[in-house]
């Protein structure tokens, strides 16, 4: 029993990291720019499919791949944005945000329809040759491929983190999700910054979704499924801390595989209604924080 | 250097601006004086460029501004200290030092500026590593100005930079805009204190309702018989 | 005027009787079905627009109440008891449900956008809930069908679309739809106005429930056999949301416009593309939203404009953001914009 609890507890944590990864792009997103983009599963998507090609088509180890995949995210990212977010980008924020939901939306719908068209509706996983290696301590099991995507997920949380802290910058981008306008009065192009936002985010939803791929698998209909744990993810950890993206992701992540030790059925619904929660109990929301 | 001519401008259907025309020399300390709403704000929102005059030109050493996103009319040698002075509350002190040398021309002498800055402001320095936010209002104020001198600037825009502050407070803000404009900085003071700013300056428009309805020298406009009454009591 | 109102009443009452006579002149089933889908369409995108178009919550999930409404029906129908009581149940049961999440949230004065990730996580949790508890395929009754008749079925749910429309008008015409449409566009200035925002905004969701159930239970009524879970699937969500805004929010033709127009383009596009429909129709969504914010119907009006060199009726939705401002977000601490729903 001991061991049953301690097994899923460290699945919760290995999944969790992956949400902390997961959200903290939309987080970035959402921070700097007001703009919710409920289709930031379906750009997770993209990223494992990318990674999927990339391993069946032409060999590319997934891991390796990762650069690659948060390239192509990079492409998809920037169009989308041209296209569609940089129109709403001059509304007043809560026009915005409203707007930007309707954007997503579309989107989501619009991506995963193609995604069913050049993937099929089949579930996609990536089987390297260690895929299924594990090894164990003290009677956990622990897959390889899934510790190296936490301690991914952890470089890719800390170099964020740094970049936003040490570089010009990042310091830029803190100061427009701070105040747009007095960024502007030091000389700062918001407008490049609200662009380069976005596509960060688009890019870390790459690493992400190629981590989900090797780790887990992958098929059209997940971005709706991501997109909702990162809103819950972002819901309890607040906007504009990394720190807080991973914890809330860790915390999801053991809370879902706890429950699933009794209601295995029921894992994605813990989630849910602990996030209808603290929207009610905290209606100003860890949404409305500011950065530490 | 800095020349507004019959600017109109306004917020949607809302029109603010009715042909305002001024103009700031070369070094000079000039006050833009008038009620609440009168345009004082928007004006300082025109030469910034965060709104764009319907009609009417602003030029900037003989350059139009027309066209020029706001993040250019920084780099092109204006600086604006906002209402209330907008520092970013979340990071330190330096860190909003740094920020206000964002553009390319500052950066590269960001070090010697921060340590003019600094020698100006004195407490900026004992607190350079404290979040902004913990400041009190004056240094909120002292901070918001020594970040906007980072950018280098030519002209200097000042929106209600005593608001809010303690008398004595005012009193040794009024000497450090002095201070910076005998640095060589033209400064454009926007001021609900009257009196302050037109001994301050060397000259003054007055604005109502959205149009320039006096100018002159400070002293003259002290005397101005229809200044006295309105703003001085 | 009212020489020009009687046409039109007139105009639509016999619309109205032509499409009650439909069955009756020997039609094809297929044309049958083809508006029964335009009714049940219309319904979903009517109680809708009801709550996001004319009260400016964005629901993100509605298939939470049509699929109430289906689930109720459907197990009061099979298990025997009459029609009309499934259809009362699944009005009536969507309402509840609704209260549970709309008095907190409202009550607390959550903002905007929480309200509408409330509603996406909502539905997905009834999605994956029937999913779990009831994961097989519902069927109508051996007898009805073996009897299946598409001719009752066609006018109980036409019935249910004309009730449908006329709530969706007699509110938006009487006071409460009044303080419904101040709410949306200024909450504070609406409270300061005597409107209390809560009890609006309640009230318009509770008759959005309560019509999205109905749209449910003439569905359940109507399909032989589908998933428990299937009427909770999110499309049912993205659906109504996509429809009311291709045909005008916050009106109440538009619905039945976007309705109509997705269910033939839909058809056509299934018979020219496949598959690739639902991409060109979130494709024409994201058109519409971002450069044509009151939709078809706006597009007509423009359009007459044009013709008639006169100003067109009042359009309650305007784009925002053309001023010459570099953004809105400080002019909206200043002066509140209207806002694009």
């Amino acid at each position: 029993m001991p061991t049953t609890v301690a097994q899923s507890l460290v699945s919760g944590i290995l999944v969790g990291a992956l949400y902390g990864l997961a959200a903290v792009g939309l987080s970035l997103v959402f921070g700097v720019t007001k703009i919710l983009n409920v289709a930031h599963g379906e750009l997770l998507m993209l990223g494992g499919y990318a990674s999927f090609w990339l391993f069946t088509l032409l060999g590319v180890d997934p891991f390796g791949g990762i650069p690659l995949s948060m390239f192509a995210l990079v492409l998809i990212g920037l169009i989308m944005y041209q296209l569609f977010f940089s129109r709403l980008i001059k509304l007043p924020t809560e026009d915005k945000i409203r707007n930007s939901l309707l954007i997503g939306f579309g989107l989501g719908l619009i991506l995963q329809n193609i995604a069913l068209r050049l993937w099929t509706a089949d579930n996609r996983g990536i089987t390297t040759a260690y895929a299924g290696a594990t090894f164990t301590v003290l009677g956990v099991r622990l897959p390889y491929v899934r510790v190296a995507s936490l301690v991914i997920a952890f470089v890719f949380l800390l170099a964020l983190q740094l970049f936003l802290r040490r570089t010009y910058i990042g310091k830029a981008i803190r100061a427009t999700a701070q105040d747009w306008e007095a960024a502007t009065l030091m000389g700062i192009n918001v407008h490049g910054i609200y662009r380069l936002s976005f596509v960060l985010g688009a890019a870390l939803a790459g690493a992400a979704g190629t981590l989900v791929a090797v780790g887990y698998s992958v098929e059209p209909v997940m971005g709706m499924h991501w997109t909702l744990k990162s809103l819950i993810v972002l819901v309890m950890g607040g906007i504009g801390s990394i720190a807080g993206t991973l914890v809330g992701g860790l915390i999801l992540g053991v809370t879902e595989s706890a429950a699933a030790i009794w209601i295995s059925n029921y894992r994605h619904v813990i989630g849910l209604a602990i996030f209808i929660l603290v929207l009610l109990i905290r209606p100003q929301g860890l949404f409305g924080a500011k950065e530490g | 250097m800095l020349e507004l001519e019959g600017v109109y401008a306004g917020y949607k259907d809302l029109r603010v601006l009715w042909g305002i025309s001024l103009r700031v020399g070369e070094g000079e300390l000039v006050a833009l004086v008038g009620p609440n709403g009168a345009g004082k704000t928007t004006t300082l929102r025109i030469i910034s460029g965060l709104l764009k005059p319907t009609a009417g030109s602003v030029r900037f050493y003989g350059c139009s501004l027309d066209r020029e996103p706001p993040h250019r009319i920084v780099e092109m040698g204006i600086s604006q200290v906002p209402e209330g002075g907008r520092i970013f509350t979340g990071m330190s002190v330096e860190e909003n030092l740094e920020l206000g040398a964002f553009t390319a021309r500052a950066r590269r002498e960001k070090e010697q500026r921060m340590k003019w800055v600094y020698q100006l402001f004195p407490r900026l320095e004992e607190r350079k590593n404290q979040r902004a936010g913990t400041l009190s209002g004056g240094e909120r104020q002292m901070l918001a100005i020594g970040r906007a001198l980072m950018a280098q600037p030519r002209l200097l825009l000042l929106d209600e930079p005593s608001f809010g502050l303690a008398p004595i407070l005012v009193e040794q803000m009024f000497e450090m805009i002095q201070e910076i404009n005998q640095q060589d900085v033209a400064v454009l003071l926007v001021e609900q204190n009257v009196r302050a700013a037109l001994e301050l300056a060397q000259r003054a428009y007055v604005i109502e309702n959205g149009r320039i309805v006096g100018e002159g020298s400070g002293d003259a406009l002290l005397s101005f018989e229809s200044v006295r009454s309105a703003y001085l009591g | 005027m009212t020489a020009k109102k009687g046409i039109s009443l007139a105009l639509l009452v016999a619309g109205v009787a032509a499409l009650w006579l439909v069955p009756s002149m020997g039609v094809s089933d297929s044309l049958l079905n083809l508006l029964i889908l335009m009714f049940i369409y219309t319904m979903l995108a009517s109680s809708w627009n009801i709550l996001g178009g004319y009260t400016g919550q964005v629901n993100l999930g509605h298939a939470a109440f049509f699929g109430l409404g289906t689930l109720v029906a459907r197990i009061l129908y099979t298990g025997g008891r009459p029609l009309f009581l499934a259809l009362l149940a699944a009005c009536v049961v969507p309402v509840a449900f609704s209260m549970l999440i709309g008095i907190p949230a409202f009550r607390l004065r959550l903002r905007g956008d929480y309200f509408t990730i409330g509603t996406l996580a909502l539905s997905q949790i009834l999605y994956i809930t029937i999913g779990n508890v009831l994961p097989k395929i519902t069927y109508l009754p051996i007898a009805d069908i073996q009897n299946y008749q598409l001719g009752p079925r066609y006018h109980i749910i036409l019935a249910s679309a004309l009730f449908t429309i006329g709530v969706a008008y007699a509110l938006v015409k009487s006071r409460l739809g009044l303080g419904m449409v101040a709410v949306r566009e200024n909450e504070d200035a609406a409270e300061s106005l005597g409107i209390n925002a809560f009890a609006h905004k309640l009230l318009a969701l509770a008759v959005s429930a309560f019509l999205g159930g109905l749209t449910g239970g003439a569905y359940a009524y109507y399909q032989t056999s589908y998933y428990f879970n299937y009427t909770f699937s999110p499309p049912w969500s993205l659906e109504p949301v996509t429809m009311t805004f291709i045909g005008g929010v916050g009106t109440i033709h538009g619905p039945v416009i976007g309705a109509v127009f997705f269910v033939l383009l839909k058809e056509w596009l299934v018979m020219k593309v496949g598959e690739y429909h639902l991409i060109i129709f979130g494709v024409l969504f994201l058109l519409v939203v971002l450069f044509l914010p009151g939709g078809l119907v706006e597009a007509w009006e423009r359009i007459r404009r044009v013709f008639t060199h006169r100003p067109a009726g009042k359009i309650v939705l305007s784009p925002s953001a053309e001023g010459s401002d570099l953004s809105g977000n400080s002019l909206a601490s200043e002066r509140k914009e209207v806002p694009m729903i």
